[in-house]
C-alpha cells in the first residue's frame, strides 16, 4: 500500500529567518515533491520607485529589499544610473565600493553558515561563528556609520571618506576574521558528525545546474563557472586579486567550501584595496536626469543580482526591474529537494542561503 | 546590450533555436508599460562567462493577448512568467495568478492603468 | 509547587516573527542573542514555538499575507504576553509606508508595548527593549494575580495600561454620551 503524507514547513518556524511556506509531500522519510509559497513578504518597492520617489533616493529605498545584500542593490541601481546619466566615478570611490562590497560578502557567508550549522543540530559552532562576524560588522560600523542598512553609496561616489586609522583597525580585524576562517575550514572538512549531515546530502548535479539556471554560490558548488564579478568591467575586480571558487560535488558540503573560500578570497582583495588605495576624490557630482534603459548585473552574496532601469529625461523613472537570486534559484530549490530525507531539510534550505525578502521585494 | 524585436507568435521559435543551455542562461522576463492597454514583453539572456554579453528579446502585445510559455525548454523560466501574470495582469499559458498578490491587494499594480 | 511567575521572570522564551520586513532587524536579532551582545544571559531563549513564548518580537511593517499569521500566533501565546515592535518599519512603516501591499506598522493588529526605533534597530537597542519588556511582563502577571473586578481601580499602576482598565474604558465613554 502506497501512502504519502503533506509536512507543512513555515511560515514560521525555528529553522526560518523569513516567512516562506514549503509544502513536502512524503513517502516515509523521502520527499518526492515540494510546493513553495515565497509571497509573504512582497511589498511593492518596485512600484514605490515609479511612483513615489525620485530617482536619485530610489539608492536607498532599494537597499531595503534586503538587509543582507543592502550593499549590492543600492550599487547595482546606482551602477545602472550612472550609465544612464553617462559620467565617470573616481578610482578611490570604485575602490572603496569593491571594499564594501567584499564585506558585505563575508558577513553573509559567516551568517550563512553558522545558520547551516545550526540547523544540521551544531549550536556551539553557530554561536562561534556567529561572535566572530561580530569583528566584521565592527568595521563596518566604523566604515560606513551603521551595522546593517549601510546607506554608503551615492550616484557619483560614496558617503564617508575612509581615514587612516579606521584602514588600519580593518586590516586588523580582518586578519583576524582570517585565523578564524581557517579554523572553521578545518572543521567543516575534518568534523566526522558534520560530515554525516552535510556530505552527499543535497546535491545538484552540473547538468542540472546548466538546465535549472542556477547562479551562485549553488552553482559554482556543482562547477558550473559562473560569477558575476568576472564578467563586469564596471568595477575592477581582476585588478584586486578576485579568483573564482568552485568546487565539483555539489552538495551541502561544496556549498559550505565554496563559501569558505570565497571568505577569504574577498578578505584577500580587501586587504590588497587597502594597501593600494588610490588618492583622490570621494564623489564626483554627476548632472542631467536619466535617459534610455539600462541592465545592471552584479554578484551579491547569494548570486547575480540584475537591475534593468528606464528612464524617460525626468526625476521619476519609467520602470525600475529588479531580479534577485533567490528568485531565480527557486526552481534549482524544488529541484534538489526532491528524493532527499525531509529530516534534511532546514539544513538543505539553510544552505541554498535564501532571501525571502529579495525575492519577494 | 543587444535588443532583438520578435513577434509574438514567434518568440518560441525564436528562443528555442537560440538557447543552448550551455551557454546562455534567462536572467528573467521583464514587462514594460507602455500605455494604457499596451505592453512591452522582454525576455533577457545572459551569456556564460563572457563581458557583459546580454540578449533580450522583446515584442510589444496588448494586455488582452496570452503570452507563450518557455517553461518546456527554460524550466527557471516559471517564476518569472508566475510574476509577470501578477504584476501586469497578462495571461501567460500555465502560469497561475497568486505568487504575491492577494484577493485584497492592488491587481496589476505594474501596468500603466492602476485597478 | 511550581512558582511559575518567579520563572517566567528570569527566563522569558522569545518568539520571533517577520511579518515583511527586509532582514535587517532579523539579523540584528540574532545578533544580539549571540555572543558578542548575549541576550541569553538574561535567560532569553528563541523559540519556535508560540505556545510557550512570553515575548512576541516582530520585524517588518506586516504584509497582507501575513497578517492573518500575525494575529493566530498572537492569540497562540498564553497571557501574560508582551509585544515588542522591532525597527522603524515594523512602528511606522519606515520607507514602506504607503506601499500597495503594506499596513504601516503591527499596531493595527495587535496591541504593542514596546516600540524600537531605527533602521536597522542596533542590538544596543534591542537588548533594552527587551529589558524593558522584561518589566511590563512582571506588571502583567501581578495583574493577572489580582481578582477580577467589573469595575475600574482609581489608581492605574506605574503608568501601563492594562487592556482590562481600556476595555472598561470605552464603556465609560458610552455612558457619558
Ligand atoms: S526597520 Fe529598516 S532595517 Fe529594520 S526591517 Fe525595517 S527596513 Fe529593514
Amino acid at each position: 500500500m502506497k501512502k504519502t503524507i503533506n509536512i507543512p514547513l513555515g511560515s514560521q518556524h525555528i529553522s526560518l529567518l523569513e516567512p516562506v511556506r514549503f509544502k513536502f509531500e512524503c513517502e516515509n522519510e523521502k520527499i518526492i515533491s515540494v510546493d513553495s509559497d515565497v509571497g509573504f513578504v512582497h511589498r511593492g518597492i518596485e512600484r514605490a520607485c515609479t511612483t513615489k520617489f525620485k530617482f536619485d533616493a530610489i539608492g536607498y529605498v532599494v537597499a531595503r529589499v534586503c538587509g543582507l545584500c543592502a550593499i549590492t542593490h543600492s550599487l547595482s541601481y546606482t551602477a545602472a544610473i550612472e550609465k544612464l546619466l553617462g559620467g565617470e566615478i573616481t578610482k578611490k570611490a570604485k575602490y572603496l565600493r569593491i571594499l564594501l562590497l567584499e564585506l558585505d560578502r563575508v558577513h553573509s557567508h559567516m551568517l550563512c553558515l553558522s545558520h547551516t550549522c545550526e540547523n544540521a543540530g551544531f549550536e556551539a559552532m553557530f554561536m562561534r561563528i556567529m561572535g566572530d562576524r561580530e569583528l566584521v560588522m565592527e568595521i563596518q560600523e566604523l566604515l560606513t556609520g551603521n551595522r546593517v542598512q549601510f546607506d554608503y553609496i551615492n550616484i557619483g561616489g560614496v558617503n564617508r571618506d575612509i581615514s587612516s586609522e579606521v584602514a588600519q583597525k580593518i586590516v586588523n580585524n580582518l586578519y583576524e576574521v582570517k585565523q578564524r576562517v581557517l579554523g572553521y575550514m578545518d572543521e567543516f572538512t575534518n568534523n566526522w558528525s558534520l560530515s554525516l549531515k552535510f556530505k552527499t546530502i543535497g546535491a545538484l548535479s552540473l547538468d542540472d545546474a546548466y538546465r535549472l539556471n542556477a547562479i551562485g554560490p549553488l552553482a559554482r558548488a556543482s562547477g558550473l563557472n559562473i560569477d558575476v564579478r568576472n564578467e563586469i568591467g564596471y568595477l575592477p575586480f581582476s585588478e584586486v586579486g578576485f579568483v573564482m571558487q568552485t568546487h565539483s560535488e555539489g552538495d551541502i558540503n561544496a556549498r559550505n567550501i565554496v563559501r569558505l573560500n570565497e571568505i577569504l578570497n574577498s578578505i584577500l582583495m580587501c586587504e590588497n584595496i587597502l594597501s593600494g588605495l588610490p588618492e583622490g576624490e570621494i564623489f564626483t557630482k554627476l548632472k542631467g536626469k536619466p535617459n534610455g534603459e539600462a541592465v545592471v548585473r552584479f554578484e551579491a552574496p547569494r548570486g547575480e543580482l540584475m537591475y534593468y532601469v528606464k528612464g524617460n529625461g525626468s526625476a521619476m523613472l519609467d520602470r525600475v526591474r529588479i531580479k534577485t537570486p533567490t528568485f531565480a534559484s527557486i526552481p534549482a530549490f524544488s529541484h534538489i529537494f526532491v528524493g532527499e530525507n525531509y529530516a534534511d531539510a532546514p539544513a538543505i534550505l539553510a544552505s541554498f542561503d535564501p532571501c525571502l525578502s529579495c525575492t519577494a521585494k | 546590450m543587444k535588443k532583438i524585436k520578435v513577434s509574438l507568435e514567434s518568440v518560441r521559435d525564436e528562443i528555442k533555436s537560440f538557447y543552448d543551455y550551455k551557454q546562455w542562461h534567462l536572467l528573467t522576463l521583464n514587462g514594460l508599460a507602455l500605455a494604457e492597454n499596451k505592453m512591452e514583453v522582454q525576455w533577457i539572456f545572459s551569456k556564460y562567462e563572457a563581458m557583459d554579453e546580454i540578449v533580450v528579446y522583446y515584442t510589444e502585445i496588448e494586455n488582452t493577448e496570452t503570452i507563450p510559455s518557455i517553461v518546456d525548454m527554460i524550466p527557471s523560466a516559471i517564476i518569472s512568467q508566475r510574476e509577470i501574470v501578477d504584476m501586469f495582469g497578462v495571461k501567460v499559458d500555465g502560469s497561475e495568478k497568486g505568487l504575491y498578490l492577494d484577493e485584497d491587494s492592488m491587481q496589476r499594480p505594474l501596468s500603466g492603468c492602476s485597478i | 509547587m511550581f512558582d511559575l511567575k518567579k520563572y517566567r521572570k528570569k527566563s522569558p522564551w522569545i518568539l520571533h516573527y517577520n511579518a515583511g520586513s527586509c532582514n535587517g532587524c532579523d539579523i540584528e536579532i540574532l545578533a544580539s542573542l549571540s555572543p558578542k551582545y548575549d541576550l541569553e544571559r538574561f535567560g532569553v531563549i528563541n523559540t519556535g514555538n508560540p505556545k510557550q513564548s512570553d515575548i512576541f518580537l516582530v520585524t517588518g511593517p506586516v504584509t497582507y499575507r501575513s497578517r492573518e499569521r500575525l494575529v493566530e500566533l498572537y492569540t497562540q501565546m498564553p497571557e501574560p504576553k508582551v509585544v515588542i515592535a522591532v525597527g522603524s518599519c515594523t512602528c511606522t512603516g519606515g520607507v514602506f509606508r504607503d506601499m500597495y501591499n503594506v499596513e504601516d506598522g503591527i499596531d493595527r493588529y495587535i496591541p504593542v508595548d514596546v516600540y524600537i526605533a531605527g533602521c536597522a534597530a542596533s542590538p544596543e537597542l534591542i537588548i533594552d527593549g527587551i529589558v524593558k519588556a522584561l518589566e511590563i511582563l512582571e506588571q502583567k502577571s501581578k495583574e493577572m494575580e489580582k481578582p477580577h473586578k467589573l469595575f475600574r481601580e482609581a489608581t492605574s499602576e506605574g503608568g501601563i495600561v492594562n487592556r482590562r482598565h481600556s476595555a472598561l474604558k470605552v464603556g465609560e465613554i458610552d455612558e457619558e454620551n
